[in-house]
């Protein structure tokens, strides 16, 4: 008997917590609450703007509460992919701009062109910006804010090396890096200028700057454009750039290490990156920090910096006209105005300061405008190709003549 | 070698081993106590003279710590308790009757765990969605349920066939029901064995990222591992002494947890054991 | 009701003994079910859980299921495209035997270095033992997110202590070696560093089931005049056998298909057809490239190699119950 009974409990608490679990209440779209999905960058660097934005929802939607939810960049695709498929998309999400194309080619955010004009400043978008947030004429992602890659630099070593005047030229630089070299010779492992041998978006500046490109598009198909000879040269001029100038490992990335904590150590005369890079230089270099602008092999010139930036949309499955009522809220004037006092190149040009980081926002280059783009980005191809050539594998030539091959099939879909 | 000499042999032998493995650890907690500059700094610091408890402030500090640690020790807590009850229960069915289906169940069990859990993430989101589990705890404690059940049916069925059967037969007592007597008999004997198991499932599910990432949204529903992925996830500065301030603090309840069980249930840890 | 079982009866005597044809009494329709309804909650659970998912990820293997399907919740069929694909791409094969070969070396490693460790405990003094076995729970209790920022701290290129601490010791000149600059290099540290993580529960596992071996019986074996080759062959081996072929085939299965490990020490931004294994080439496939139909696929092609990788020690395991 008292086997049976106590198989009967134990199957009778199994099934209680099968049906507990299976009654429990959930997530989905409840009445009265907008979901927001941020990246975490937000929280930590503005949450004031956000608590703006969410007051003046609550006070145009009385009865209605936000519920911001942060996100990591590393994983929010993902999580973004699930909700799709399980129908528990957000309200409204924050795109990195390069990862908008693919989405929107697939219909995963609502047309918000009828919208457009209620934005604040939405005559006057960032270009480069509010093209990320385009696609086939309508408009899916509002422009939120972008930022630039300039150089952070340490004006007591540039002095000690005899540097009077920043460089106005990629030249004049790289002579100018000479010097530091010289100068800090005991310093073991100091590069002049810091920057990693896989960063690409610094890469592609220089193949930019030399009127190169990525990739082309002619009669709706995809050209790989890394191979023409003015990418070839931009690619070898980077090359010599890189050979004279950093002691970074030839296939690390951005991120890893910091550059800020390669500089922060005393480890880099100057080092190339956002301008938030100005942040983190150390208590010890705070006080002799500067930035430039990087300049192009063109005297007087800057040199093309990649633009990145966010964009904000509405999923579709999410509620389109509170979505995008608090999307207003969030990117009124008075919110870019807070993004561009933390260090942030607002979403329009009449707002547009003078900080070194927008001046250099003035020439950019974005990646190409592809629904495949980010499987190229993901795939590693430009970073191996960098790679590559600076390890000496194959010539600058060879290595981006595959590239742009590899290039080619994965944006056309193959 | 007398055995005396042979005892030093190996107790270094040992020890060297500890300072080997425990490194990483070690290298985690000690700059969770360093100053700023000598966190990243080229020239490694192997201990802080100037120790600060700073970081552990500011991650104590970081929105939802408080939160997330509860909800990671209800998530472990449930997921331990049921997961040990049901897996003990099964295991017992496994290892001492012949029943039809026996070899189609233990096979099953294994074969869930071949199934590769990347694969799984969006169609599991898909069932838990539909039953209102996603962003609730009681959501991932049932994946986390069926994530160390076969390990655990699999580990303690090998520890009851491990009994020897002579000990078993004369631990019988007479007129006992047959569960009854398992159930009295082979508790102690296991006991070991559900310790190590019940170890392996509160590290297993205290650890646990990436199904907890993607199932739970609001910050204050989440778990303590993804609380500190916040520290990574942002493409800015990395406060790396907070980071490892907050990893150690992670790591303290899964110390503090197998200290506790190791002490409840003879581990062998102080008995002496046995000379193999 | 009591039980009609005949008093003192041996459990493993009735488990395996001789079947004897007997009236069908309630009695023994209960007794019957007893082992039903001691697997039935860990069934319910687990198919409530897994049934939905396992049927979705075969069905997905034969669609085409791409971010827009997911958006519609349809896919459309397209046979077994998606495997013949997977299966004509010469990354697949080379990941493949990659990821065999790592298996085969982490499991190696684990296994060999776990037992030794824990014959290693049984032999050391006590206070040395606590020490020992508290390092290896440190070791445990920190989370792999966790544990793989510090490895890729400590082996960085710029500071990191390993290069520090051999260039040291003299062992030549580590300043600025680049531990990820290689195929081979990138995966010994990964290697290194799954085994370094699942030591302690091996070490813990054989530990606990050494400690299960009798006194009696060792004495017993030793008065009888038996070595110690011969008493921890004949008496701890036996009891081993059986954790050490669970250890096995777990650690086979989950080393096939990490994913965490080599994904964050390696890093996205390094992530290739020269370096992925299985779980890896599983993410960027189905989820980076958002091809969800031909990462079941590839899902489902795991499952099948992990089974026949494994299938030596599981068929071992599930015979050993049968001669218990």
């Amino acid at each position: 008997m008292r086997t049976r009974v106590f198989v009967a409990v134990v199957a009778a608490a199994a099934l209680g917590v099968v049906a507990a679990t299976a009654s429990a209440s959930g997530q989905s779209h409840q009445a009265n609450k907008l979901t927001v999905w941020l990246q975490v960058d937000a929280q930590s660097g503005w949450p004031d703007a956000v608590a703006a934005a969410n007051a003046q929802f609550a006070k145009d939607h009385p009865g209605y509460t936000v519920d911001v939810q942060y996100q990591n960049w590393g994983d929010h695709l993902q999580k973004f992919d699930a909700t799709l498929a399980g129908g528990t998309t957000p309200d409204v999400i924050e795109m990195g701009n390069t990862e908008m194309t693919k989405y929107m080619a697939a219909g995963a955010f609502s047309d918000l062109t009828s919208l457009k004009s209620t934005f604040d400043n939405s005559g006057n978008w960032l270009k480069g910006l509010a093209a990320s947030g385009a696609f086939g004429g309508h408009l899916y992602g509002v422009p939120y804010y972008a930022g630039s890659r300039v150089v952070t630099y340490r004006t007591d070593v540039f002095a000690k090396a005899g540097i009077k005047k920043l460089p106005t030229s990629l030249g004049q630089f790289t002579s100018d890096v000479a010097k530091l070299a010289a100068k800090n010779k005991s310093v073991k492992g100091f590069s002049p200028v810091y920057f990693a041998g896989t960063d690409w978006y610094f890469a592609m500046a220089f193949v930019y700057d030399y009127g190169g490109s990525i990739a082309r598009t002619q009669g709706g198909k995809w050209y790989g454009n890394l191979d023409s000879p003015q990418s070839v040269a931009g690619l070898t001029a980077w090359k010599n750039f890189f050979n004279a100038a950093s002691k970074a490992s030839k296939t690390s990335d951005e991120n890893h290490p910091a550059p800020y904590d390669v500089y922060s150590q005393g480890g880099a005369g100057a080092i190339i990156g956002p301008g938030w890079f100005s942040c983190c230089v150390g208590t010890k270099y705070k006080a002799t920090t500067a930035q430039f602008v990087m300049p192009s092999h063109t005297p007087g010139q800057a040199m093309p910096g990649f633009l990145g930036g966010s964009d904000l949309a509405v999923p579709q499955g999410g509620n389109t006209a509170l979505g995008a009522d608090w999307i207003k809220d969030f990117t009124s004037t008075a919110g870019e105005k807070i993004l561009q006092s933390k260090g942030n190149i607002p979403n329009a040009t009449s707002l547009l300061g003078t900080s070194v980081n927008e001046r250099a926002a003035a020439r950019s280059w974005f990646v190409p405008a592809a629904k495949h783009w980010v499987d190229v980005e993901n795939g590693n191809i430009l970073r191996n190709m960098l790679a590559t050539i600076l390890q000496g594998k194959l010539t600058v030539k060879q290595a981006a003549a595959n590239a742009s091959s590899n290039i080619a099939l994965v944006l056309n879909g193959a | 070698m007398s055995g005396r000499t042979r005892r030093l042999v190996w107790n270094g032998v040992g020890l060297l081993l500890f300072v080997v493995l425990v490194f990483p650890v070690y290298w985690m907690i000690s700059t969770a106590f360093k100053p700023e500059d000598q966190v990243n700094s080229l020239t490694p610091t192997w201990l802080s003279l100037r120790p600060t408890i700073s970081h552990f402030r500011d991650a104590m500090h970081a929105p939802f710590f408080w939160n997330d640690l509860v909800n990671t020790v209800i998530i472990v807590g449930v997921t331990v308790v049921i997961a040990m009850t049901l897996a003990f229960l099964a295991s017992v069915a496994v290892a001492k009757y012949r029943f039809t289906g026996r070899k189609l169940f233990i096979v099953l069990i294994i074969g869930i765990q071949m199934i590769p859990g990347a694969g799984l993430i969006i169609p599991l989101y898909v069932v838990l969605a539909r039953y209102h589990q996603v962003n609730v705890l009681s959501g991932v404690i049932i994946v986390y349920i069926t994530a160390v059940l076969p390990f655990s049916i699999w580990t303690l069925r090998g520890f009851i066939l491990g009994i020897p059967k002579d000990l078993e037969e004369a631990a019988m007592v007479d007129g006992s029901t047959r569960l009854g007597a398992f159930v009295r008999i082979l508790l102690p004997l296991v006991a070991p064995g559900l310790v190590a198991t019940s170890v392996f499932a509160f590290i297993t599910t205290w650890n646990e990222y990436i199904f907890a990432r993607i199932l739970l949204n609001d910050q204050s529903k989440q778990t303590l591992t993804v609380w500190l992925s916040y520290f990574l996830g942002t493409s800015r500065h990395t406060d790396w002494g907070a980071l490892m301030a907050g990893s150690t603090l992670t790591a303290i309840p899964a110390v503090v947890f197998f200290l506790l069980v190791q002490r409840k249930i003879a581990f062998g840890l102080t008995a002496g054991a046995v000379r193999g | 009701m009591r039980s009609p079982l005949p008093d003192g009866m041996s459990l493993a005597a009735e488990a395996s003994g001789p079947r004897r044809r007997r009236h069908l009494t309630w009695g023994r329709v209960a007794r019957g079910s007893v082992p039903y309804g001691l697997i039935l909650p860990v069934l319910l659970i687990v198919g409530a859980i897994l049934a939905y998912p396992l049927y979705s990820l075969v069905r997905l293997a034969f669609q085409r299921y791409g971010l827009s399907e997911l958006i519609a919740h349809k896919g459309i069929s397209v046979g077994t495209k998606n495997f013949s694909s997977i299966l004509h791409d010469q990354v697949f094969w080379h990941v493949l035997l990659r990821t065999v070969v790592f298996t085969i070396a982490n499991v190696g490693l684990t296994m060999v270095l776990g037992t030794l460790v824990a014959l290693l405990l049984v032999r050391l003094s006590t206070w040395v033992r606590v020490v020992l076995t508290s390092g290896l729970i440190l070791v445990w209790s920190v989370p792999v997110v966790v544990a793989v920022q510090v490895w890729y701290w400590m082996t960085n290129y710029q500071n990191g202590v390993l290069n520090f601490t051999l260039t040291k010791l003299g062992l030549g000149d580590f300043f600025h070696h680049d531990w990820y600059g290689t195929t081979f290099s990138q995966l010994g540290i990964v290697t290194a560093m799954i085994v370094w993580g699942a030591l302690p529960f091996v070490v813990v596992t054989v530990y606990a089931a050494l400690s299960q071996v009798p006194r009696e019986l060792v004495e017993a074996a030793e008065i009888d005049g038996a070595g110690s080759v011969r008493v921890f062959r004949d008496v701890t081996v036996p009891i081993l056998t059986p954790v050490l072929l669970i250890l096995t085939s777990l650690s086979i299965i989950w080393d096939f298909g990490v994913f965490t490990q080599p994904y964050l020490l390696i890093g996205q931004a390094h992530t290739g057809p020269s370096n992925e294994l299985m779980g890896t080439y599983l993410f960027e496939e189905g989820y980076l490239k958002t091809d969800f139909g031909r990462g079941a696929a590839i899902s489902l092609v795991m499952l099948v190699v992990v089974a026949i990788l494994s299938v030596f020690y599981v068929r071992k395991m599930v015979r050993m119950g049968d001669a218990a």
